[in-house]
Formats: structure tokens, sequence, C-alpha cells
């Protein structure tokens, strides 16, 4: 059968920024920012376990939630995103937890660990890998994610508590974060 | 809170225009135009077939080997330079005519669908397409289109029996070339790139329908939506089809209060807390507009009517789904969700065979706005060198 030459009918952005980014280092003194979205009940929980125990170590928590992200509310959401990243030393970023929510966290993750500041996108199991092919796609195949158990939105609040419980010390090591100076120097 | 109304944004896709010297054009020069890795494969079609789901690039159907000489081809019959950009796609990837014309060749698309399917994915390409999310999402939705003006009957873009599929017409190899373009260029692949549950037929060869413009009491969609005449396409995000069947009505107000109630449902996109809003587009059967358009006088008429039926009282839904839709301050004042933000947001067209019956809904993706573009008209480069 005659062979013959034919042309490559895909598409990819060529470039990769690999690394992880900047460590947290100690969580005292810092701005953290959690984004949230407008689905996840369960985020929403985990994010105030986390926070309480951030705020205790003497962190500032902020949050920013992510709505529609087309028309005019949607450039309004991008705007607010660049202005609110502006503002924190460490971002949290979740929840990849659907399809395109697990796009947009990490469209909006990349964009943090691209503005330099120690950046880590939350996913729930069912979605960890597709969250890192989103992450090189878009050009930060190196974008720390902190998995969660899946399903999680199924669970009622008595049955997130724990989780979130669970998995903080786990968000800690991926962030390289410490609570405290002494715990660092541990 | 109040009700999130749709406003289309000012952003663009800025798709950078290529920087090589236009001294020669895209049929008469000694420059190899074509960029793209050329790759060694049998020129047979089953060979081939096999030979591009190995490498990722099919979708499972008979493709036609993209040899140079057909690429070279394809644009002789056109007047664009294979390197000039069209649009920057999720992820930044570049769509150029090139690679354009490379998934068109393997789909099988005629040489004179080139326009449509730039302006089509020009379209689904603005930032309010929401792509991205569209692309990413569990979901089934799928880019669709909608084309206006003689171009219609030019390419065989069906608008009557059987518009949104299974006519025998060179327009399913035009939307497979879209559909070959979302899945090698814009990144819509299951499994891979989309996490969509079950997908949808309409995920292989899209839909690409016409407006039936002759049997439709209003202007044309693209002239009611963005003010463009003749040749248009309109790009919309749909679920896949739902049919509304009416055997009973006999006036405007029966036949619209059957597609109203019908398309509003509580799993429906437009009813979900995910997303604030969402558009509703709907085929109406060239029998039943007629009858619609005795009894309204306007479009704008016949959308607020449709709107009024297309909603849900609160309390229908579940604890948590109405909680969050009234966060969202979406349940009015009559106690009711109303499937898109405003009259406006109910996509109208009219389609399909006299049989009449029967309504075409097509939910939407909640985030992603219809686009409208104007298809240019081909002018091939032998054509234009005289």
């Amino acid at each position: 059968m005659a062979q013959v030459k034919v042309l490559d009918p895909t598409a990819s952005r060529q470039d990769d920024n690999a690394s992880r980014g900047p460590d947290a280092g100690v969580i005292a003194g810092k701005r953290i920012g959690f984004r949230l979205d407008q689905i996840w009940r369960c985020w929403d929980w985990i994010s105030e376990v986390w926070a309480a125990k951030l705020e205790a170590a003497g962190a500032q928590v902020s949050y920013w939630r992510s709505t529609n992200r087309s028309g005019l509310e949607g450039e309004e959401q991008a705007q607010s995103l660049d202005a609110w990243l502006q503002t924190i030393d460490i971002a949290i970023l979740g929840l990849a937890n659907c399809g395109s929510c697990t796009g947009w966290t990490v469209r909006d993750s990349v964009a943090a660990a691209n503005s330099g500041i120690p950046t880590v996108a939350v996913a729930t199991a069912n979605f960890e890998e597709f969250a890192h092919v989103l992450a090189k796609r878009g050009g930060r195949s190196g974008l720390r994610v902190y998995v969660l158990p899946y399903p999680l939105n199924e669970l009622s609040r008595e049955e997130v508590h724990p989780v979130a419980e669970a998995y903080f010390e786990g968000l800690l090591s991926l962030m390289g974060a410490s609570l405290t100076r002494e715990e660092q120097a541990a | 809170m109040s009700i999130h109304v749709i406003k289309p944004s000012s952003r663009k896709n800025n798709a950078a225009k290529a920087l090589v010297s236009r001294d020669c054009g895209p049929t008469g020069c000694e420059v190899d135009w074509l960029t793209s890795i050329r790759v060694e494969a049998e020129d047979d079609i089953t060979a081939f077939t096999d030979f591009s789901l190995e490498k990722g690039w099919g979708d499972g159907l008979p493709l036609v080997p993209p040899t140079e000489s057909r690429v070279r081809t394809f644009l002789s019959g056109n007047d664009r330079y294979p390197d000039e950009i069209i649009a920057r796609m999720p992820d930044s990837s570049e769509c150029t005519v090139e690679k354009i014309v490379i998934n068109a060749v393997m789909a099988g698309a005629p040489v004179e669908s080139l326009e449509l399917i730039i302006a089509a994915i020009e379209a689904i390409a603005e930032p309010d397409f929401e792509l991205y999310g569209v692309n990413a999402t569990t979901a089934p939705v799928f880019p669709a289109f909608v084309v206006n003006g003689p171009v219609r009957d030019a390419l065989n873009i069906p608008y009557s029996y059987g518009c949104a599929g299974g006519v025998a017409t060179k327009a399913n190899a035009i939307g497979r070339a879209i559909r070959l373009i979302m899945r090698n260029v814009a990144g819509q692949v299951a499994g891979t790139t989309s996490q969509t549950t079950f997908g949808s037929p309409g995920r292989l060869a899209s839909i690409l329908m016409g407006e039936w413009e002759e049997k439709s009491p209003w202007a044309p969609l693209a002239e009611r939506r963005a003010g463009v005449e003749g040749n248009a396409v309109t790009a919309f995000s749909t679920m896949g089809t739902m049919n509304v069947l009416d055997t009973t009505s006999t006036g405007a107000d029966a036949f619209l209060e059957m597609i109203g109630k019908s398309v509003a449902y509580p799993g429906a996109n437009c009813f979900s807390p995910s997303m604030e809003y969402s558009e509703m587009t709907i085929g109406i059967n060239p029998i039943c507009a007629a009858i619609i358009a005795k009894g309204l006088r306007s479009i704008e008429d016949v959308q607020e009517v449709i709107w009024k039926y297309a909603s849900l009282p609160a309390d229908f839904l579940q604890a948590y789904h109405r909680e969050q839709v009234e966060a969202q301050g979406r349940i009015r004042e009559d106690g009711r969700i109303y499937a898109t933000p405003e009259p406006k947001d109910i996509v109208l067209f009219v389609c399909g065979g006299l049989g009449g019956l029967h309504a075409l809904g097509l939910h939407s993706f909640g985030s992603s706005l219809s686009q409208t573009r104007p298809i240019a008209r081909a002018v091939p480069a032998a054509i234009a060198a005289e």
C-alpha cells in the first residue's frame, strides 16, 4: 500500500512551567485566600474549618467566590479575580469536583501560580487526573493539586467536618506550610 | 440578591495575525506555507482511520488522509493564508487556517465550506461562548449552529425535514470538520480534556442546520440577534435535542404554553444553581410559526409568552436545590424560577418539515452565550488573481 505524508491536525500550546511555585512557609502573619464557588456546599464547609485553623495560627483569611464566567459578569469576574490575587500571599482554590468547575478551578489556580504566590488547587479524587491534564494544557504542569475524597458533596455537614479535620495536615504538607516558626524549624 | 441578567462583555478573542511576509499568495509561491508536522501514513482510508485512532486524531468514522496535495487543493479553492490565526482556543492553542483545512479534509468537507467553518470557529472562540467550560464539563454539551443566508442552499445546509440530523448532505461533513477541530485543536476529548458523563451523538458531527427564512414570519435569526444580514452563522451550546409534541393546540398561546412548559424541567441546566443564568434555544416548525404569527404581532411577543411559561414554582424543587437558587436571587415575587433571566434570552428560529406538530428544544449550557458571525464570501485565489 502506498505510503504518503499526512499533516498533523492537532495544535496545542508548547510552553510549560513545571515549577510547583514557592512554598507557603510559616502561616502566621500571611494573608490566605480561599477561592469558593457556588455549587459545592461541601467546599464552603471545608474552607470554614481550614480557615478557622489558619486564623488561629495567625493568618488573615479572605474569600473570593467564582460565579458566571461569560458576558459582562464574566468580564467583571476576571477583573475581580486579578484584584483579589493582589491582596493575598497564599491561594487555596477549589473545588475541582465536576468538569467545568475543575476547568475554572485550575484556570484560576494557574493565574494565581503565575502571579508568583504559593498556590494549591483542591480537587476531589475523581477529578485529580483531569486537574493535572488541564494544568499542563494551561502551561503550568507543576501546579500543586490537593486531593479530597470523592464523593463529598453528597455527604451531610456532620459527615464533611471530619474530612476537613483529617485532611488539614496534608494540605499544609503539600503547600510547604507550617503553622509556627518552631514547627518549621523542626 | 437580584436577577443576574445577561449582558454581553466587551472581551474579544484576540487572535494575533501572522507576521510572515505576504509577498506571495496562497497558491503561487515557492515558500512552504504549510507548517504542520508531516507524518508518514498509508494512503488508504481504512488504514488511515486506524492510524488516526492510534494517534488520537480521529473519531472512529472513516477519515480522508490529509496529504499535502489535498490540503493545498482545499486551500486553493479559497483565499486564505494557511498561517492566519483564526482564534485562540481554550488553553491558548492556535487555530490556524491550516489546522482548519487539515481537519476539513479529513472530514470530507467541501472546499466551499471553509468560510462557514471559519465563522463557526470564530463564534465559539469568543469569550462569551465560554468554550472552556463547555469543553471541560460533565454535561453532554456541544456547540451547534444555525445558518442564515443564501449559503444554506449553496452548501445544502438542511432547514426543512430532518434538519437537526439524519439528512443525506455534506453539511454532515462540515459539522464533522468542526467537531474534529474541537477534538484536535480546541481540546474536547471525552475522558481526557472533557469529563462529559454521557456525551452526545452531536459530538460526532454537531448540529449544523439552517433557518427556513422563507417560511419564517420573522426576520432571520442572525439579523434579529446581531444585526447581520445575509450569510451568517449563529453558534450556541446545546445539551442535545428535546422534542415537544403538540397535537391538540389551536392558537398561538396554546402552542407556546406547551413549548414553554415542556422545556422547563428541574434537571435542565437553566435551573441549576451552578450557573445563575442560561439562554434557551428553540426551533419552531413553519406550520406552527404561521399560526403563532397570526396571534402575536412580533417575535418579542412570542419570546415573552414562552418565557412566561418556561418557569417552575420554587417549591417544586428539593430543599438544597431551592436554597441555592434562592441565594442567587432567582426566585421571583411570584414564587417562580424562570428558565432565562429575560424573554430576550429565549432564542427562536424557524426550521423543520411541513408535517408540523413538533418543536425543537435545544437547552443551553448555562453560561455559554450564543454568538453570531457573518460568513465571508470565498474568492478562490485563482479568480482573485485575475
